[in-house]
């Protein structure tokens, strides 16, 4: 009899967490989701009584749409931009300011980590300024060394604009992704350096041999999870910096699907976006989980 | 990891597959039904205007000049978006109603937020009676489309106002009509335009222009002086193409506006039209003279205006509601020039390409007589000397408004706009689709990117597509 009433409370102790999660998590986020499938489903114009149900001509369409792919295409650019750019430079400032003990640490992390305290929006307006072409920082700059006034419009080029939404997106991940690996290596026990140091390996050989297999795993987590919140939300950057333009130039595919349901009232093929950006975001995760597959190294 | 991960897809992937009909359809039912309980308290009155409405539309509103005289009652709900235009003559309005019909309960549902907060409503089939279409996420066209606004083309053949006047004929523009019929009526006369500033053309001894020779002749004494001559907001192409492209094509098209109504009802030979060519050329001829300041193509519009105010740039396409919006921001000095149009022969006729906001009544209002009779009162030369002096804005209630308390930019701008000389196009919108189409060409096209022929063949290729 004591036995089960035991489990009984255990179960009953376990279910008192997992059950209001479980109920938030449906309706967050899996009603949402099954919403937004069955929404992609209808033409509809967002905010008529009516809508009508086409099967899948939101998806014909959208294939059909050269924007969506340029907006795929720069999404996955931003994806592969902000990778090799926050870890490499995450890394670097993390092995900087725990492997050479300088002084400064302390504050350099705390500037270094500024920007992620600081709102997305803020951070468009901010760089908005500093890409101003009249009254900008970057053309006042490079106008110390011109001896005409440089007025490049950083934001304005026929093609290839999506670049420079690069620099701001990358300086504002920076902070967060360096504070995790900072985290990871202060794990490693000093002894490992120490004994390698005996052994005469240098910092380069030390940061490839010890540092980089023994935080492998943040460093996975780390380029996942820019992939993930970039995928999903390149949106607020794009769209408080450009709106997508000049020319649907720098659309993504959250500001695509933003522009057709609310400017362009195609609810439907907006919906259809959105289940294009969950499903190219579940199947990157699932190819860049097996890329990064790599043995665990176990600290015991 | 990557099980979970495989897991959950694939978990997402049957829900997919079963429940989306069921699940959904249910829940619209659900949405439609709770407004539908929280705001309308009293389904009785509901029933019997909207029937008798129907029964007798022209009769029971327009024929008595007075609506006063057929007491109103019930409920009777207004929508207005809180702009640039302010709320003080919807408060003030409204009063005046609310006092001329004592017995009838007026709702008002105002806020620069309305629009969205209203709209599970106008889903649902709930809306409230009356609706001022201004503001963002709410447009005419697609309302028309959607089948959310009233029918008014019969009863505007009729209707009058409180003082007896015909609606139709005291109307300064007329209203958009969408295969011929009515369902909305502009408010507001504000017009698109250019700017410079009076001041700094007379220190610098530079010609306000008249025409578009004269622009390019005093564009290039400005350019010389070191100004960049025009500046616009490529970030929201559609003041270059209010205040300079369409006004350009009527301009082109032996001022006749037509074109612009052919070209909204997704006409593709009015696109290909050589007036279309003709005033995008007109463009290409500001680009290829330099007289188009670079900053442009990235700015929204604070900050061309603010570049404007700063006299980093002489001239700028914008409405006439620019000053008032800079009002804080304007340099003492700084003195106001304004033409609606830029681009018409020496000689030629100014065109003014109108600014509105409209009214109209939801097809599924519960109190269409008291809508109907709300539109009479508020279309009369009372209210709009009222709406001039409270908005900021010349009402679209033809007038003289010389008497009244209005800022006098208002007072100008209605000049021009009730000038013989000028040609007014009536409010016009596009289908969204084409409209954005139509902004991004011309944004390519000023940095060229593109050319003209190019810019007919894209937006031509969108209204195809549209039409379908």
């Amino acid at each position: 009899m004591k036995p089960v009433t035991v489990k009984w409370q255990r179960n009953l102790f376990i279910g008192t967490f997992i059950v209001p999660t479980f109920v938030f998590f449906c309706i967050f986020t899996i009603y949402p989701v099954v919403q937004a499938l069955y929404y992609s489903l209808f033409d509809w114009s967002g905010m008529s009584e009516n809508k009508t149900f086409i099967w899948f001509d939101n998806f014909k369409d959208m294939f059909r749409d050269p924007i969506v792919w340029r907006a795929v295409g720069n999404d996955y650019f931003l994806v592969a931009g902000k990778i090799v750019g926050i870890m490499i430079l995450a890394t670097f400032f993390a092995v900087a300011l725990t492997r050479f003990n300088f002084k400064l640490a302390g504050f350099f992390r705390s500037i270094f980590f500024i920007p992620n305290v600081i709102s997305v929006v803020v951070i468009g307006v901010l760089w908005n300024f500093i890409y101003n072409p009249q009254i900008g920082f970057l053309n006042a700059f490079l106008s110390l060394f011109t001896k005409e006034k440089v007025d490049i419009a950083w934001l304005g080029f026929t093609s290839h604009t999506i670049w420079m939404l690069l620099p701001p997106a990358i300086w504002a991940g920076i902070g967060f992704y360096m504070i995790l690996i900072i985290a990871a290596i202060q794990n490693i026990p000093a002894s490992f350096y120490e004994a390698s140091e005996l052994e005469g390996a240098g910092q380069w050989h030390q940061f490839r041999t010890i540092t980089v297999p023994l935080v492998w795993e943040q460093l996975k987590v780390s380029i996942i999870n820019i992939m993930m919140t970039t995928l999903n939300g390149s949106f607020v950057i794009v769209w408080i910096m450009t709106e997508g333009g000049p020319d649907n130039s720098t659309q993504v595919m959250g500001s695509y699907l933003y522009q057709m349901a609310f400017r362009q009232y195609h609810f439907g093929f907006a919906a259809a976006i959105g289940v294009l950006i969950l499903v190219l975001s579940l199947i990157t995760t699932i190819v860049l989980q097996r890329l990064l597959h790599q043995e665990t190294v176990e600290l015991s | 990891m990557a099980l979970n991960r495989k897991t959950a897809a694939l978990g997402i992937a049957a829900m997919v597959a079963l429940m989306p009909l069921a699940g959904c359809g249910s829940s619209n039912n659900d949405n439609a039904g709770g407004a539908s309980g929280s705001s309308s308290p009293s389904p009785s009155a509901s029933a019997s205007p909207s029937e008798s409405a129907s029964a007798s539309p022209s009769e029971s509103a327009s024929a008595s000049p007075s609506a006063s005289q057929t007491k109103l009652t019930g409920d009777f709900e207004i929508q207005y978006f809180v702009g640039g235009y302010g709320d003080k003559w919807w408060k003030k309005v409204i009063a005046d109603f609310k006092a001329a019909n004592p017995d009838l309960n007026v709702i008002e549902d105002g806020g620069p937020k309305i629009n969205d907060q209203n709209k599970p409503r106008w889903i649902g089939g709930n809306p409230p009676d009356f609706v001022y279409i201004d503001g963002p996420n709410l447009n005419d066209r697609q309302m028309v489309e959607d089948g959310q606004l009233e029918d008014l083309t019969e009863w505007l053949q009729t209707a009058t106002n409180i003082d007896g006047d015909k609606i139709l004929d005291i109307l300064a523009q007329a209203p958009q009509q969408y295969d011929g019929k009515i369902y909305n009526i502009p408010l507001v006369l504000n017009s698109w335009g250019i700017f410079w500033d009076k001041a700094l053309f007379k220190e610098k001894g530079w010609t306000e222009p008249a025409n578009f020779d004269e622009f390019l002749q005093a564009s290039d004494k400005i350019k010389a002086d070191g100004i960049t001559p025009f500046i616009h907001t490529g970030k929201y192409p559609y003041y270059i193409n209010g205040a300079f492209l369409y006004p350009a094509i009527v301009s082109n098209n032996n001022d006749d506006y037509t074109i612009l109504q052919d070209m909204a009802a997704n006409k593709i030979d009015a696109y290909k039209s050589p007036a279309v060519l003709a005033a995008l050329n007109q463009i290409v001829q500001l680009r290829d003279k330099g007289f188009i300041d670079k900053a442009s193509i990235q700015i929204n519009h604070t900050d061309s205006q603010m570049l404007f105010l700063q006299h980093k740039d002489a001239f700028i396409p914008n409405g006439l509601w620019l000053p008032n919006e800079m009002a804080k921001d304007v340099p003492q000095g700084f003195d106001f020039g304004f033409i609606p149009s830029i681009t018409q022969k020496a000689g030629g006729k100014v065109v003014a390409n109108t600014s509105t906001a409209t009214v109209a009544i939801a097809k599924k209002a519960k109190n269409k007589e008291a809508a109907k009779a709300f539109l009479q009162f508020i279309f009369s030369k009372a209210q709009a000397s009222q709406w001039a002096e409270l908005s900021g804005a010349p009402s679209n209630i033809k007038g003289d408004i010389s008497n009244s308390n209005a800022p006098n930019f208002v007072k100008d701008a209605a000049k021009y706009l009730t000038d013989p000389n000028t040609v007014v196009i009536p409010t016009i919108t596009f289908n969204a689709d084409v409209d954005k189409a139509m902004q991004d060409a011309t944004d390519a096209l000023t940095i060229n990117k593109i050319t003209p022929e190019e810019w007919v063949k894209r937006v031509t290729d969108v209204v195809a597509k549209v039409q379908k």
